[in-house]
């Protein structure tokens, strides 16, 4: 133990590793978090939803049962029943985080903190001060909302609500197609819910490879979705028990009556309340102002995660809690931003890792692309998954892979080997040439990298 | 902030550096790329620059200490009063990563350098050789970045670089990679020493006026000192076999012949063509042969059998006006002889001081092979031989 007392303030999943980290590391750890430990990616993030959204698969397979020769009965959507094994999970991922801090001596308490001076916090429920060397700062976010004309008195739902729902309304408005929105208006598509998604911009899912977001906007829209882009919010109103929402789109004014109406337009950086005002800690664009070490402008204070705006991802947060650790205690170590995966979990799912098309051209100039589709791979059409693609964007002149993009069933799993691979620089000729085993979905990774690199086997 | 200033890693295989001074002093202003403090690893020193501008706070390892690679060794704050947070203890600033493999232990086998696929790719494209570059990541492979900066010259910030005088650089032609290979394998290869004696010309110089106009007549060619030397080192030469040997590892090889390599100096460098078995062949043989070797060098079109067997070499600098210098053996041969030039000087002859014709010869020999009396043997042969060349014919 070297009695470094290190204080982390939120339990989510920048805080919990920093505190686990830290206290390894032999620091006197305490942990602060004002609602549950887990923060929003176990509580009400990644988790819950994914566990909603699996559901929604289980239930398209077994509309499809008979596609394998499989006949079933009337299907009954338990939505109860569901929100229960939401919560089962949930807790017993909560749970297994809470015993880990335990074990790793982790003080862990409940409340909300502010800071009284740079080198200590006070919490707000109990009134107990606590002095601290070093600061690890992970309150995360909160859903951003738009302000809206005509919306003063109408409640909009937020990604919390869509999670916590009872009940399955007729039709459900969701404005913004981010990957929050495209994951939750699919599970109320598949249960039954008239979804349509309202984007700004000119494609859902903007940040992906634009050939990407096309692809699962022809894929959602098929399932029943309706999708605007290039949409404009102008007034929501009252119209009985539903509502009107009014937009702009480029073919003029369009308007859609609905039960509901979510807004799923990201999130922001949280730290109200924490008085960082009264320490000087900088800021900017409302997130907290951090370089690669994760150091701020005080010298013992860090911050990680959502809180400092960037990549608002799970897995990010997590590598920065330890990075900062590591740095609180004297072992130097920085966030390599080169290869940081990110997943949408909609069926067919959307990894990526990388830069897309647009952006390495920008950056490289010439660049070589390969698509290779998932109906060349013969796992892809035992499962009856032979939509969606994999594609690599490469470097021209050694074939460095610069960007990888899936869509298409697991891709979230098979992602892993594109990280390592452009975390390891490796060229489209080594990836071409290792084993992937058969029969699998892995093999088309092996086959996209063929492409630009001799040629793939299983393409004409 | 407070900047850290860190030990770089130079080369692969730096594990630790020793301070060797520091440049400025605690509070002194540094301006970012000034050299800050110089650190040394392996005898080679580096100048290390300031990776930002500001004031040099808290020096942290003091001259004369060593250090890890990676170890804080200094502060620098960007305003004057700002408080330096040091963050522990100075020994565990010192990179101890107790729980995590350190990253060099788990680095190289010998002679495998890591390095990922794409900064190979990039490497063999630019003939750049993998043990050229620094792995300025630090990360224990060698990146597309780090070869980059290699190729550009121009490490990334906060890196300290090698300071390169101005000047121009000129790539190695093949001829001089393998001279610098010769000359550097002779000096570390062989146990070499050194012997000199003045000699008198006087009837060499009347010997080659005499023989001038008949050997012209014969074979067209200006007979010169150097041919006449030749002759008459392979004559003691061939008196002192001992001289004509090359070292094996399973023994001393006593050449029958001797083959004459005569040291000739090139625009390009160093080259020495042979006039073989020379102690078989007539003055005049050998002025016409060296004539040959002389133009061919100079047409570039000496062939490689011109310029290879030789098992002694004479080296004249005579026609520089150079009294005395050293020759380095031309391995695999045991000797060389380094001939100078003839000036008059005062010499003491029968208790007078007269003027003489004088030369200086200088011995190059690998005394593995030779001892010195053998040498000297040899030597005095040698001059007796120059000094009354007739004394050769028998």
């Amino acid at each position: 133990m070297n009695g470094k007392r290190v204080i982390v303030i939120g339990g989510g999943v920048g805080g919990y590793p920093a505190a686990l980290c830290a206290s390894r590391l032999g620091a006197n750890v305490t942990l602060i978090e004002r609602e549950k430990i887990g923060g929003v990616c176990l509580n009400k993030g990644c988790i819950p939803t994914k566990v909603l959204l699996h559901s929604a698969s289980i239930l398209r397979e077994i509309k499809r049962a008979s596609l394998f020769g499989l006949n079933t009965e009337k299907i009954e959507i338990d939505l109860h029943r569901l929100l229960d094994r939401k919560k089962t999970i949930v807790d017993r991922l909560t749970g297994g985080v809470t015993s880990l801090l335990k074990n790793k001596n982790v003080k862990v308490l409940k409340g909300t903190a502010s800071f009284t001076d740079s080198k200590s916090v006070r919490i707000a429920e109990t009134g107990e001060v606590l002095t601290g060397d070093k600061f690890i700062l992970a309150t995360g976010s909160i859903p951003a909302t738009l302000s809206i004309g005509g919306s003063e008195n109408i409640s909009l739902l937020t990604s919390d609500d869509l999670l916590n729902m009872d009940f399955f309304p007729t039709s459900l408005l969701i404005i913004g197609g981010g990957y929050i929105g495209v994951e939750l208006g699919q599970f109320y598509s598949r249960m039954g819910v008239k979804v349509s998604i309202l984007e700004m911009l000119d494609r859902i899912i903007p940040t992906e490879d634009e050939e990407i977001s096309r692809a699962l906007e022809g894929f959602l829209s098929k399932e029943g979705i309706t999708i605007f882009t290039q949409a404009k919010i102008e007034k929501i109103t009252k119209d009985g028990k539903d509502k009107r929402v009014i937009f702009l789109t480029p073919e003029g004014a369009k308007e859609i009556r609905t039960s509901e109406v979510a807004q799923t337009v990201g999130r922001r950086p949280h730290y109200s309340g924490m008085n960082v005002d009264k320490i000087g800690l900088k800021r900017e664009m409302g997130r907290i102002t951090v370089n690669d070490r994760m150091e701020t402008n005080i010298p013992h204070i860090y911050a990680v995660g959502d809180v400092t705006g960037g990549i608002m991802l799970a897995h990010v947060a997590m590598a920065e809690g330890e990075c900062a650790a590591r740095n609180a205690l004297g072992y130097p170590s920085s966030v390599s931003s080169l290869a940081i995966p990110r997943c949408i979990f909609t069926s067919p799912e959307v990894a990526s890792v990388g830069l897309t098309e647009k952006e390495a051209i920008r950056e490289k100039g010439e660049v070589q692309v390969s698509c290779f589709p998932f109906h060349a791979v013969g796992k892809a059409s035992l499962i009856e998954e032979t939509e969606g693609m994999i594609k690599i964007v490469a470097g021209k002149k050694y074939g460095e892979i610069l960007g990888f993009h899936i869509i298409g069933p697991h891709a979230t799993e098979l992602i892993s080997e594109a990280v390592l691979a452009i975390e390891m620089e490796v060229t489209v000729d080594e990836l071409a040439h290792i084993i992937h085993p058969h029969p699998t979905l892995s093999e088309g990774l092996g086959e996209a990298a063929m492409v630009l690199s001799g040629g793939a086997l299983h393409l004409p | 902030m407070a900047i850290q200033v860190l030990m770089p890693k130079i080369g692969l295989t730096m594990k630790e550096g020793k301070i060797v001074e520091w440049k400025k002093k605690e509070g002194e202003w540094v301006q970012k790329g000034e050299v800050l403090f110089v650190f040394e690893t392996e005898k080679v020193t580096f100048e290390v620059e300031a990776p930002e501008s500001g004031i040099l706070a808290k020096i942290i390892v003091k001259a004369d200490v060593t250090v890890p690679i990676g170890a804080v060794v200094a502060f620098l704050v960007q305003k004057e009063g700002e408080k330096v947070e040091i963050p522990m203890e100075k020994s565990e600033l010192i990179h101890e990563k107790k729980e995590e493999r350190p990253l060099e232990s788990r680095t190289l086998k010998p002679n495998k350098i890591r390095a990922t696929p794409l900064a190979r790719k990039m490497a063999k494209e630019h003939g750049l050789g993998l043990e050229n570059i620094l792995d300025l990541s630090m990360r224990g492979r060698i990146r597309s970045k780090d070869v980059e900066a290699a190729l550009h010259k121009k490490p990334p910030e906060s890196l300290p670089v090698q300071r390169v005088e101005a000047g121009k650089l000129v790539k190695f032609t093949g001829m001089r990679k393998i001279i610098a290979q010769k000359m550097l394998a002779s000096k570390i290869e062989t146990a070499q020493t050194y012997m000199a004696n003045n000699i008198e010309a006087t009837r060499i110089l009347e010997a080659r006026e005499r023989l001038i106009p008949i050997i012209e007549r014969k074979v067209g060619i200006r007979l010169t000192i150097n041919d006449i030397l030749m002759k008459i080192t392979a004559s003691a030469i061939s008196l002192h076999p001992i001289i004509n040997t090359r070292w094996t590892p399973d023994g001393i090889l006593w050449f029958d012949a001797i083959h004459m390599g005569m040291a000739m100096a090139l625009e390009e460098g160093l080259i020495v063509p042979v006039i073989w078995d020379i102690g078989k062949k007539s003055l005049s043989e050998i002025a016409k042969m060296r004539a040959e070797l002389v133009e061919k060098g100079r047409k570039g079109i000496l062939t490689p059998d011109d310029i290879k067997g030789s098992t002694f070499t004479l080296s004249s600098l005579g026609m520089y006006s150079l009294e005395e210098f050293t020759a380095i053996i031309n391995q695999p041969e045991s000797a060389i002889l380094a001939v100078g030039t003839i000036l008059d000087k005062p010499v003491v002859i029968n208790k007078e001081v007269v003027i003489r014709p004088m030369m200086k010869v200088t011995l190059s020999y690998d005394h593995r092979v030779i001892d010195g009396a053998k040498a000297a043997q040899f030597m005095k042969t040698l001059k007796e031989l120059i000094e009354d060349p007739i004394s050769s014919l028998p």
